[in-house]
């Protein structure tokens, strides 16, 4: 055994005197790693604890599972949670294809300029800070002077309190986020349709494929891979749903269907300093968000041998 | 009951004492001979610090020796987080202070007696006579700020003044109605279904908004017409004190009444559809497009209005009115000015001049210390007519606001002192004042106001742990309710289940023991 | 009738001119190499027979149609890739499959097409396999099958054979030869390799800056170079060309090989070509490698010249000489005598006569009477 680990690091030597450049180069990640991933893991020491800022984390004293227990006896904590899921799900289902479509769509686009000026109009949402979206969502939606209302009382329908109704809140929640994310998102796709050998287009043409068939046929399959590790991704966000947008959209009226995990910790962790119930439910998503990624990139490297590892 | 009545008479009281500044002898202001520098982390209201620089605090360091020297970053915007960290960091200058959002009472006091700050009771007895006089004249203020070990552990900010919000109304509109101020419930759903149905801005639209809101406090104020409380202080949705009880006021039968009635009037378009979103600028969407014709709001700034639309929306008169009669007969405004801020100072454990820092916080106190606290530099800002202090014609007639132009040179900035609602009166405009009077003027107007517990460690993890959720869920169904989405009868007693089911009992009792505990059982 | 006609073809990308009225007529069943350096315009030439490139001037007919106007997938044309444009997310018979499966043909005629395709190819075990699990050969030779299947009318090849190894290269170029033998289906194929085009074309066309510089059988163009350019681009190593400059003696005109700072030396020239030069006219001498000879006896016909070996790259039963006279550097492809070093002591080289190319140096043109 001795020999082994005294053969290990003579052979570490060995290669650190004579890759010394290269190992220079993984220093900076390396440090920055530590720094910033690894030493704040510490932190997490919070959720066990009942912590007090002046006591410090090695002061507060241990509790156990106790914060764990406080929020898995509580409805509300709960029901965040599923509704988190519940709005990751939906937003997975309606948001997820819309880039690729986007992408798709760009890609067919003939004109260079009319692609140019089209992108950039459905990117720039995406640069448009939540506080002013989420104006502009009240202002459109608004009962008396919104625009949706307005075309549906000239429709002869009922006006409806959109942001009132628990009923709506997830459709404008992941509508609003599609029209904000979508063009963005679709960069990643439109990078990988750009890496599509052109002969393969070609070589379809000369077969006689439609360019229907070609969508069908090369493209999506083509960026197949790309498509999968960006699901893979999102479904490791599936617990997570930021709170920004949620807290200025929601209210106390749709709370039902739109307090998520991120708001419940927001209103109960950080405005009332209770930091270890907070740290207790980041630590409980991230223990799911691993689970639920794991287990994609299982199903992934069987079904489509696409894995992220 | 009869403690209610004891508190009343002792306002009662502190209002005369007041009038007659009996404060303590202060001849000799200088603490130090020799100048003492003191550090503090003073950040308030997310985007101020406090400052060596302002003219107040530099009269301050000449009239007593002590110059305090700022440590706070203006890097964070945010009060909170700016507090938090200096705690966790554990380095502690030798005062630390602030104005943040959620309040530091609960912070002072759960810090002091985890020993970061300094039980200030002995202090005061033996060094600081102004302190300990203003304790004994408001011994609510004490209580309000004892911590469950029976200590003080800051000195707070303390407002002055009673009335803060008021009734508002078209008296306009109610002249062009041929209608009558409403003094009970049955004549203020006429105007309002006036206010709706007959196009009382005559531009021949059914446009008009009987009732808006500004903040959701404000949103379900109407409640109060069927004697029930939105909330027992100035925080939304806090507990209030019924009969030497801790009772939440959303949980009580007036509240049910109420809140179907409001839900009905919110059905028949008598209260603003989009009240729970309309944000901060609701008021000069509404009158400003003289559609909106009641609502519930501060004195101040909601009397400004009429001036300032003078011309955009002529005739415009929206005064203050006096709460209609409840349907039990009774009239009471629900809001109140605090007691006390859940903000100010304290002295932290690390301090090598306690002394020094009691006697720099009591000078805030005395007669000199709080001249300058509320209206600045003598000779700068305010001048001294027939002993009282009075603000120059330059200040009150500058076009920024005097509280404003106050908190630029350090007066009016929320550190551990007693604000003079006599500065206030110089510069609040005559509507507002003519309807504080007439507020103070009706008998029994003013609800007994619930000024918090400190709760033990024990008591606060189960606060801690039910809190939260409860208030979600009570919230959530006001909501509901009012909207319509669910109907009050029949969902109740649901709601009574769930309530109980989510811990309210047991928040209930340790508030209750905390309550005992800290305002005595009488 | 042609199989495939091009009139005038030109390719123009904005004022830029890249393919200059191309002429070419292939018959049905006929094998055409287009040849040339890169960027000479054969690539382009073929893309636009197959509809991949629009056709800016001129007209291309397919089976006496004008496909000018008309779309790939109806030119009845099949064509293979140089990177073989497999798709990577499809496996063999799928591949092969795809041109038949997008024009909606039957599963049972597929089926029987991708199986036949297989066993010419010797595919059929690989049927399951995707690309990504497939040597460069094999991927090349499902191109083809895709191809195949299609029964087109006639086969467009892009430089199949670019990305594989030499060895591979002279497998397949086999395996198409006898494809095409056996299939007879009209063939255009495009490589840069003149050994290729040797071995594979019924015809050559040799390409170069956008132009024809000359079509012909390969021996044909081996033996009988229209220019200088075609006569260098041919054969390997590529054919001598000696600066020269015609002088009179004897009556006779003869090449004075142009020497910098040596003794220049004077070459008999072909009788064939004398009644065309003139004194002082400025010519290339072509010499090919392989008619260079070495102690041979020197005749009326074979002239004996004065060189200095600088390097024997022995290739095994063949060897190259790197020699030069007057100045000039000459190859020779000698048979390796048993001591390589005695070659290195070589002061003469013997030259057939008859056997000189003569171009003019200005126009390139052959004027040995050739051409």
């Amino acid at each position: 055994m001795a020999t082994i680990i005294v053969g290990y690091f003579k052979r570490l030597g060995e290669d650190l005197r004579r890759d010394w450049q290269l190992y220079l180069l993984m220093l900076p990640m390396l440090l920055w790693f530590l720094l910033f991933l690894y030493k704040p893991m510490e932190g997490l020491q919070i959720a066990f604890k009942d912590f007090s800022p002046f006591r410090g984390i090695a002061g507060s004293p241990w509790v156990g599972l106790e914060n764990f227990r406080t929020l898995l006896d509580d409805q509300i904590f709960i029901r965040a949670f599923l509704n988190t899921i519940t709005i990751s799900g939906l937003g997975l289902i309606f948001a997820f294809p819309v880039p690729i479509v986007l992408a798709i769509m760009f890609n067919e686009l003939q004109s260079e300029l009319g692609r140019r000026f089209s992108q950039t109009i459905v990117y720039l949402p995406h640069f448009i800070s939540v506080v002013i979206v989420a104006g502009i969502v009240i202002n459109l939606l608004s009962p008396t002077t919104g625009v949706v209302n307005l075309i549906l009382s000239s429709l002869g329908l009922d006006r409806v309190y959109f942001l009132t109704q628990p009923e709506w809140f997830r459709t404008v929640f992941i509508g609003s986020n599609i029209w904000k994310e979508a063009g963005f998102e679709s960069i990643v796709y439109l990078a990988a349709i750009a890496g599509i050998s052109p002969t393969l287009y070609e070589s379809a043409r000369v077969d006689g494929a439609s360019r229907w068939q070609m969508m069908w046929r090369i493209t999506l399959p083509c960026i197949l891979p790309t498509i999968i590790i960006m699901l893979i991704i999102r479904i490791g966000n599936l617990v997570e749903v930021g709170f920004e947008y949620i807290i200025l959209l929601y209210q106390p009226a749709t709370y039902r269907t739109a307090d998520v995990v991120s708001t419940y910790v927001y209103r109960t962790g950080l405005q009332g300093t209770q930091y270890d119930l907070a740290t207790a439910a980041g630590l409980f998503n991230a223990v799911i968000a691993f689970a639920l990624v794991f287990a994609a990139n299982r199903i992934s490297r069987k079904v489509s041998t696409t894995s992220l590892w | 009951m009869r403690y209610i009545r004891d508190t009343l008479a002792l306002l009662a009281t502190c209002a005369l004492l007041q009038t007659g500044s009996a404060y303590a002898e202060d001849a000799a202001t200088k603490i130090t001979d020799d100048p003492l520098e003191l550090t503090i982390h003073f950040h308030f209201r997310d985007k101020y610090v406090y400052t060596e620089g302002w003219p107040v605090e530099k009269k301050a360091a000449e009239w007593t020796g002590i110059h305090v020297k700022n440590i706070a970053s203006l890097a964070t915007s945010n009060s909170r987080d700016a507090f938090n960290l200096l705690m966790a960091s554990g380095n502690l200058p030798d005062i630390v202070g602030g104005d943040v959002t959620g309040g530091l009472k609960d912070d002072f006091i759960r810090y002091g007696m985890e020993g970061a700050f300094m039980p200030l009771d002995d202090l005061i007895e033996e060094n600081a006579p102004n302190l300990k006089k203003f304790f004994d004249e408001h011994p609510i203020v004490r209580q309000a700020i004892s911590a469950p070990d029976g200590h003080i552990y800051f000195i707070p900010y303390v407002p002055e003044g009673e009335f803060s919000r008021a009734w508002f109304i078209r008296r306009d509109w109610l002249d062009t109605l041929g209608l009558k101020v409403p003094e009970n419930v049955d004549e203020l759903y006429a105007v309002l279904k006036a206010f709706r149905e007959k196009d009382p801005n005559g531009n021949g639209k059914k446009d008009e908004v009987p009732y808006f809101a500004r903040e959701p406090i404000e949103a379900v104020r109407l409640i109060n017409m069927w004697d029930a409380r939105v909330s027992g202080s100035e925080r939304y949705g806090d507990f209030m004190i019924e009969g030497g009880k801790v009772v939440h006021p959303w949980t009580t039968a007036n509240y049910k009444t109420g809140i179907s009635k409001v839900a009905q009037w919110f059905k028949e378009g008598l209260i603003d559809t989009e009240v729970f979103t309309r944000g901060a600028r609701v008021r000069e969407y509404m009158l400003g497009n003289n559609i909106g014709g009641m609502t519930h709001d501060w004195f101040a700034s909601t009397s400004n209005y009429t001036e300032a639309l003078k011309d955009s929306v002529p005739g415009i008169n929206f005064a203050p009115m006096l709460p209609p009669k409840t349907v039990s007969g009774k009239r009471f405004e629900d809001s109140r000015r605090a007691t006390v801020q859940p903000a100010g100072w304290a002295i932290s454990y690390s301090n090598q001049h306690p002394v020094e820092t009691i006697k720099y916080f009591d000078f805030w106190f005395s007669e000199k210390g709080r001249i300058l606290s509320n209206w600045g530099i003598e000779g700068e800002t305010y001048d001294m007519v027939d002993g009282k202090p009075i603000y120059k014609e330059t200040v009150l007639h500058n076009p920024k606001p005097v509280n404003a132009q106050m908190w630029e040179i350090g007066a009016g900035v929320p550190r551990g002192y007693w604000a003079a609602y006599a500065s206030e009166e110089q510069w609040t405009n005559k509507m507002a004042l003519d309807g504080i009077a007439m507020y103070e003027k009706e008998p029994g107007l003013l609800q007994p106001e619930f000024t918090g517990v400190s709760m033990n460690s024990e008591e606060r993890a189960v606060y801690d742990k039910y809190w939260p959720s409860l208030l979600t869920y009570m919230m959530e169904m006001q909501q509901t309710w009012v909207l319509g989405a669910q109907d009050v009868d029949t969902s109740w007693d649901g709601y009574v289940a769930r309530l109980d089911q989510l811990g309210y009992a047991k928040v209930n009792e340790v508030m209750q023991a905390a309550y005992d505990r800290q305002y005595g059982k009488n | 009738m042609s199989a495939v006609e091009l009139n005038d073809v030109v390719k123009r990308y904005g004022a830029l001119e890249v393919v200059h009225s191309v002429n070419l007529n292939v018959e049905q069943g006929e094998f055409v190499v287009l040849v040339g350096p890169s960027g000479c315009g054969k690539s382009t030439t073929l893309r636009m027979v197959a509809g991949l490139e629009e056709i800016s001037g001129g007209t291309v007919s397919i089976g006496g149609r004008l496909v000018n106007r008309v779309a790939p997938k109806d030119r009845d044309v099949a064509m293979v890739f140089q990177n073989y444009a497999l798709y990577p997310h499809l496996n063999v018979a799928e591949n092969i499959a795809f041109g038949l499966r997008v024009r909606r043909e039957k599963k049972d005629v597929i089926d029987a097409a991708v199986k036949e395709a297989a066993a010419i190819l010797d595919l059929t075990p690989y049927l399951a396999r995707k690309p990504a699990d497939l040597s460069g050969g094999q991927r090349q030779r499902v191109a083809m099958g895709r191809a195949i299947v299609r029964k087109p009318q006639v086969f467009l090849f892009d430089e199949p054979l670019s990305n594989l190894d030499a060895k591979l290269r002279t497998q397949m170029r086999a395996e198409i030869k006898r494809l095409h033998k056996r299939m007879g289906v009209t063939s255009i194929y495009v490589t840069h390799d003149q050994i290729e085009a040797m071995t594979l074309a019924d015809r050559i066309v040799v390409m170069n800056g956008g132009r024809v510089e000359q079509v012909g059988s390969p021996m044909e163009l081996f033996l009988k170079p229209a220019n200088a350019f075609v006569a260098s681009f041919l054969g390997s190593p590529p054919m001598n060309l000696l600066r020269a400059t015609v002088v009179s003696m004897d009556g006779e005109p003869r090449a004075r090989i142009d020497a910098a700072d040596a003794e220049a030396a004077v070459l008999k020239l072909p009788r064939a070509s004398s009644a065309s030069l003139r004194a002082d006219q400025r010519i290339l001498v072509g010499l090919r490698p392989e008619h260079v000879a070495v102690g041979m006896d020197a005749s009326a016909d074979v002239q004996e010249i004065a060189a200095t070996v600088d390097l024997v790259e022995p290739l095994g039963s063949e060897a190259l000489l790197h020699t030069r006279i007057s100045g000039q550097s000459i190859v020779a492809k000698i048979e390796t005598p048993a001591d390589v070093e005695t070659l290195l002591q070589i002061g003469r080289l013997q030259i057939p006569v008859g056997r000189l190319h003569v171009f003019d140096a200005e126009s390139g043109r052959a004027v040995n009477g050739h051409a």
